[in-house]
């Protein structure tokens, strides 16, 4: 029951992963672009979590804590470069 | 069933951003959607089940490569270039029809 559960939160996560892609990949401006790789980002980690909890092994969650942190930095700096800062 | 359509779904949003990486002629956007591969290929990475490279991509092409591609165009910059008519027009004046 459960891992029906998860198997569904896995397909709709890689939905949404399919629609945030589409605007990551056709946004007129960058700053649609950043916003779709925030969304992206917090999409695929909670991927991670789904895909963690299914395969029932521990060391996939560190996986999704350095892609919170680390996309973080990376939207960061590309929100400080659009504002004139870096 | 579920993960073989998440691995495609990650697998065919890489390769499509990635053409239109080297597609576009932004070099801020070019550098955007570098960091967008490499996050999708280390969740390619992860749901073929190795965690150590999917974690190493993505700190390093995720985050330390795209930090260092905007120090380096922000320190090259020209007034002339693509991006400065991008960045002085702000997102909500749609005069060029959206393309920057």
């Amino acid at each position: 029951m459960a891992e029906t559960v998860f198997l569904v939160a896995v397909g709709l996560a890689a939905g949404a992963l399919l629609l945030a892609g589409i605007r990551f990949a056709r946004g007129p401006w960058a700053v649609d672009r950043t916003v779709a790789l925030d969304a992206m980002t917090i999409i695929a980690t909670s991927l991670i979590v789904a895909f963690a909890l299914l395969a029932g092994r521990r060391i996939y969650l560190d996986v999704a804590l350095v892609y919170g942190l680390v996309g973080f930095v990376g939207v960061v700096a590309v929100a400080r470069y659009l504002e004139g800062g870096l | 069933m579920m993960l073989e359509i998440a691995i495609i779904v990650a697998g065919v949003l890489m390769v499509g951003i990635a053409i239109a990486t080297i597609l576009t002629r932004s070099l801020l956007v070019s550098v955007i959607m570098s960091g967008g591969v490499s996050l999708l290929a280390s969740l390619v990475f992860l749901l073929m089940g190795a965690p150590d490279v999917a974690m190493t991509e993505a700190v390093i092409g995720s985050g330390l490569t795209t930090v260092v591609f905007l120090y380096a165009l922000s320190r090259a910059k020209q007034p002339d270039d693509e991006d400065a008519a991008a960045l002085a027009s702000p997102p909500g004046d749609d005069t060029d029809g959206g393309q920057p």
